[in-house]
């Protein structure tokens, strides 16, 4: 009996293991405190960045388009994507999560790394000024 | 083993005629449904906390898990005793008594699912199968990959917020179906001092007189 109690407790032990982790999870992302810069968001927009072919040259650029007033063609997803100006797109940069989202998986692709908080930072900043 | 060792000392004042049939195990879980059961829940944590991070191993995961329960589903309509679907059907009636019972501790043991087990598992089935599928369309919406890339085109951008809020919805929808499923097992296995995670693992569960 006392040995079966135990292995009910390493049960519930690990049910609360699953749940704390999961919790934990979906914590808020520490704040740090930056200072966006347009000009070097502009600079990183604009960088050209080596990768797997077929797509060797890799921009941002590449798939927003070189007017970002305009829609953009993805060169590997082909999708289309909406203009990144948010004076022709109201809803650009309206939903945090999405932008967290973009970023983590745009930087991965196109630089090979994620951005740090002050790349997204600049880059941020340049694309809400047009 | 720790089952058999414990109904010994716990018949040990009772008659040798009983001892000889409560001291049976057999086979309840077939392979299949074991190996079905602890691959998916590998398969659903790693798509779970991969989630955008590494999204090839987190479409991975989810093709696993449509495979698994495309498997499972026809499992239910040819496997074995347990295994079939109409073994754990049952009529609501049924399933609230017996949810009534687990809270005052005295719900009948069942050798397969119990009735509340089998709604999980109908539950689960259909909230995975909901979580899948959206993955898959909004995999084909946003990178314009995966098996159903060819024929959602850029028109099918307009639901792309539907898709994400769904596949988030119905994961996590699963993942509480999985603490519920969770907590119901380590209820059933008090209420009947046998241990139900074990034997899902093993497959085997102890013969008494119940169903």
């Amino acid at each position: 009996m006392k040995k079966k109690m135990s292995l009910l407790k390493i049960q519930f032990f690990g049910l609360l293991v699953v749940l704390s982790t999961s919790l934990s999870a979906n914590t808020i992302e520490n704040k740090v405190n930056v200072i966006a810069d347009i000009q070097r968001g502009q600079l990183l927009w604009k960088k050209s960045y080596k990768g797997i072919p077929p797509y060797e040259q890799r921009s941002c650029q590449s798939c927003h388009g070189k007017d970002l007033s305009q829609v953009g063609h993805h060169i590997k997803t082909k999708r289309v994507i909406k203009a990144m100006a948010p004076s022709v797109n109201s809803q650009r940069f309206s939903n945090p999560r999405k932008v967290a989202k973009w970023f983590l998986r745009n930087c991965k692709w196109t630089m090979g790394k994620e951005c740090t908080v002050q790349e997204k930072a600049d880059i941020l900043a340049y694309l809400k000024s047009l | 083993m720790m089952n058999n060792e414990n109904i010994v000392i716990n018949n040990s004042n009772q008659p040798n005629k009983n001892r000889s049939i409560q001291n049976k195990e057999i086979c309840v879980w077939d392979p299949l449904v074991r190996i079905f059961h602890w691959t998916l829940v590998i398969s659903f944590f790693v798509a779970y906390f991969t989630e955008d991070e590494y999204l090839n191993l987190h479409t991975w995961a989810g093709y696993t898990i449509f495979t698994l329960i495309s498997v499972r589903i026809f499992w239910g309509f040819v496997g074995t005793k347990h295994a079939k679907f109409s073994d754990f059907i049952y009529t609501p009636e049924e399933i609230f008594l017996f949810i009534k019972n687990t809270f005052s501790l005295k719900a009948q043991r069942y050798l397969g699912h119990n009735p509340a087990g089998g709604v999980m598992i109908f539950l689960l089935l259909i909230s995975l199968f909901f979580t899948t599928a959206s993955g898959v369309i909004l995999f084909a919406i946003e990178e314009g990959q995966g098996p159903l890339a060819w024929f959602i085109g850029n028109d099918w951008q307009n639901w792309e917020d539907l898709f994400e809020e769904s596949h988030e919805f119905f994961a996590n929808f699963t993942l509480l179906l999985v603490f519920i499923h969770v907590a119901g097992v380590i209820i059933e296995s008090f209420i009947h001092k046998e241990n139900l995670a074990k034997a899902m693992v093993t497959g085997k569960k102890r013969i008494e007189d119940e169903i």
